[in-house]
């Protein structure tokens, strides 16, 4: 009986799923309430979790709780602990939830809210969470051992170096694509300046707190970071009204861009304990917290989805980024379905504090359906904008025009009305002199989170504190990527040139150190720079590359664990992870080739470098822009190059992939499983 | 009232975890040594070392 109840349970969770997928299919012309969405995204993840999640559990991976985990067996205190798996699973959340999942989705609402949102839903059971999961397991079964190294073991050499440059690559188009991102959020913006920079002694204050006033206590410490940040956007109100303060914090790009690339020089040449981690607890506990506050406002408010399902940009013609539906939009909403970045936290922190193997089905492939529902979430505060305020916000100068009228115009004559004075008035209300041209996501994502939780309690009066609460938010956690991965890039590009000149490496000299943290700020502030003066908003071709790197990363991640089910002698269940590869190595080899090659120069970087280069020669060019002119031109090409090289990166992980797996079906490979060997768990329960 | 408590307290301990103190606590056990503010800037030194050499998800 209750078995069938459980049956009659789960079929209506998934009746509902359909229905409410139908319903948002098949409607066209009225608005649509958010519940929608956000009911077919929960029912649809429910079922995916319980059925494909444990059908992957059980049928293709085996877990076996009787089988000790490497927290059990290698536990030290340290790195390897066994642990509950719900701190397991917010551990393994908070590390995989980044900005990725809350800009993505917001610039891809261009085409629309039903795109997007579809792919959010399918993407994350089918491709995303299978990733984050396989990976997991293979790291458990592997003794918690890293993606380069099983890259390495189970494929080959090439495999694992391969995967290393990547993921190098990628660090540093993720740190300019990001900055570019705050840079845009923050220019011309005294309160949202302020409030960032009272962050900085704030988290120098918490450091110094925790080191030796309060040692050990930094949940307290948290808190009253918190309390201080809280007062800062409250200060920064007070900063942006004073005819004397306001202009100490009103910078342009150029200005802000260069700021950053010193904050990430000193952030990650200064001792940890005083900037980076206590910056890095306080932002995390305000991104969760962030997170269930915008879950709660959404339930609560409820609000419409204002962008119609399509709009007349799937044509490729966008102005927040060029390119067709397909496959851009998949591109462009990356970690909200499926990022490759996960395989790194999936090979990192988490296989060593999991306790039994059942866990990784809900820290592993439930984690991802919860950073899905983030994305879910950054979509509807997206799409509960009216159309026309969207994409003036997110619309480059370059491409709607310079001026607020202009701008208008432009946006109203697409189909979207919105006027220069109700702008203005949005503006005001938000305390910010105007909201135009502010591509990159993060404002047009913060008005839609002010909207929500101003409606939740306060009304419009608390807008403005609500606004840079949001831009509070956004900015504190990619200023923690910044500092964080500048360190990490300067590690890993240590232990290459340390193979060149071995003073360069880990224990080198401390100049080498100096020189190689500069080297990798140079290169990410390098592609900051292009995007801050590129006249299209930079967003146009910074977040498609990155995108493509992102996803291609998610396949070399899918190489490796489609390897590892061969392996073990479960073919027959390869098209777990070969659906996603395949589909991801079309969206990224379409997208790449075409971002490289195509005639469009909004889209072809070549083309681009084309035209720009055309209108040089042609003297169409301002004579004071040739300079300017000259760096876009390259920056072009210099595009195309990193675009080529991750084609070129992982077309050789899956070309060594695949002759690996022929050899394997044809039997002149051997199939030799690389697991760690069986030992039986003695963890009890209330261990745990 | 006890449904609410224990997810409270479940709510607390994945915030110490994130906060490493639990960590920290496990570093005191493994080690039997006692809190100071010195062992602390120990196990921050090792703790840190570790965390801030894997990347950050996007």
């Amino acid at each position: 009986m209750k078995k069938l109840i459980g049956h009659g349970l789960w079929a209506g969770v998934a009746l509902v799923a359909a229905f409410c997928l139908a319903g948002l299919a098949l409607n066209r012309g009225e608005h649509v309430n958010s519940m929608w969405i956000v009911l077919a995204a929960i029912c649809t993840y429910l079922v995916g979790f319980r059925f494909y999640g444990k059908f992957i559990a059980a049928r293709v991976m085996h877990l076996d709780n009787e089988r000790a985990t490497p927290a059990e067996r290698l536990r030290d205190g340290h790195d390897f602990e066994p642990t509950n798996k719900w701190i397991v699973f917010g551990h393994h959340f908070a590390a995989i939830a980044g900005p990725g999942p809350l800009v993505g989705p917001v610039l891809a609402a261009q085409f629309g809210y039903l795109p997007g949102t579809l792919w959010i839903i399918v993407g994350c059971v089918i491709g995303g969470a299978v990733q984050d999961f396989v990976i997991l397991f293979s790291s458990i079964r592997r003794d918690g051992k890293s993606l380069g190294q099983m890259a390495r073991e189970e494929i080959g050499k090439l495999g694992g170096f391969t995967a290393l440059l990547t993921v190098f690559l990628i660090m540093i188009v993720l740190l300019a694509a990001v900055a570019l991102v705050v840079v845009n959020a923050l220019k011309g913006s005294p309160w949202g300046t302020f409030t960032i920079a009272a962050t900085m002694p704030i988290a120098v204050f918490m450091g110094l707190y925790l080191r030796y006033w309060r040692p050990g206590k930094v949940l307290e410490c948290s808190v009253i970071g918190f309390v201080l940040v809280v007062f800062s956007i409250v200060g920064g109100e007070w900063v942006a009204q004073s005819a004397v303060l306001a202009p100490w914090f009103t910078f342009s790009g150029l200005t802000l861009a260069f700021a950053i690339v010193v904050y990430g020089f000193l952030a990650s040449a200064l001792p940890v304990w005083l900037l980076l981690a206590p910056r890095d607890y306080l932002s995390t506990f305000v991104k969760l917290g962030v997170v269930i506050m915008l879950a709660c406002g959404i339930l609560l408010v409820r609000p419409p989805m204002n962008l119609p399902a399509f709009t007349r940009f799937t044509d490729g013609n966008g102005p927040i980024f060029a390119g067709n539906i397909f496959p851009f939009c998949f591109i462009t909403i990356a970690c909200g379905a499926i990022s490759g970045f996960h395989s790194l936290i999936s090979s990192g922190t988490t296989p060593k504090l999991i306790a039994r193997e059942w866990h990784a089905w809900p820290v592993g492939y439930g984690s991802m359906l919860m950073e899905g529902f983030v994305a879910i979430m950054a979509m509807v505060a997206a799409c509960a904008l009216e159309p026309g305020v969207y994409f003036a916000v997110n619309s480059p100068a370059g491409v709607v025009g310079a001026t607020a009228e202009q701008a208008v115009a432009t946006v109203s004559s697409w189909g979207f009305p919105v006027t220069a004075a109700q702008m203005q008035a949005l503006a005001e209300q938000v305390g910010e002199t105007s909201l135009f041209f502010r591509t990159g996501g993060a404002p047009s994502l913060a008005l839609g989170m002010a909207h929500i939780f101003a409606q939740t309690g306060g009304g419009t009066a608390l807008i403005g504190f609500w606004y840079h609460f949001a831009i509070m938010f956004e900015a504190l956690f990619i200023l923690t990527i910044i500092d964080a991965g500048t360190r990490v890039g300067r590690f890993m590009l240590q232990d290459l040139l340390g193979h060149i000149y071995a003073p360069f490496g880990r224990g080198g000299w401390k100049g080498g150190r100096v020189l190689v943290s500069a080297l990798v700020v140079a290169c990410w502030g390098y592609f900051l720079y292009q995007g801050v003066i590129d006249t299209l908003g930079g967003i146009n071709s910074l977040w498609p590359l990155f995108g493509i790197a992102n996803q291609l990363l998610a396949a070399i991640a899918l190489c490796v664990a489609t390897t590892i089910l061969i392996k073990m002698h479960r073919a027959r269940y390869m098209w777990i992870t070969c659906v996603p590869l395949l589909w991801l190595l079309a969206v990224t080899f379409t997208a790449g080739l075409q971002k490289i090659f195509s005639p469009a120069p909004r889209v072809g970087f070549l083309a681009q470098a084309a035209r720009l280069e055309a209108s040089l020669a042609s003297g169409i060019a301002d004579p004071a822009r040739t300079a300017e002119v000259k760096a876009m031109i390259f920056n072009a090409r210099l595009d195309a190059f990193m675009c080529a090289i991750f084609l070129v990166l992982v077309s050789l992980v899956v070309l060594d992939s695949a002759r690996l797996w022929i050899g394997i079906f044809r039997g002149t490979r051997e199939a030799r499983v690389l697991e760690s060997p069986f030992v039986q768990s003695q963890l009890r329960t209330e261990d745990l | 009232m006890s449904a609410l408590r224990g997810f409270a307290g479940l709510v607390l301990r994945i915030l110490r975890e994130l906060s490493d103190e639990n960590a920290y606590e496990r570093h005191l056990r493994a080690h039997g040594v006692k809190h100071s503010g010195e062992e602390w800037r120990r196990f921050c030194a090792h703790r840190f070392e570790a965390k801030y050499r894997r990347p950050k998800c996007c």
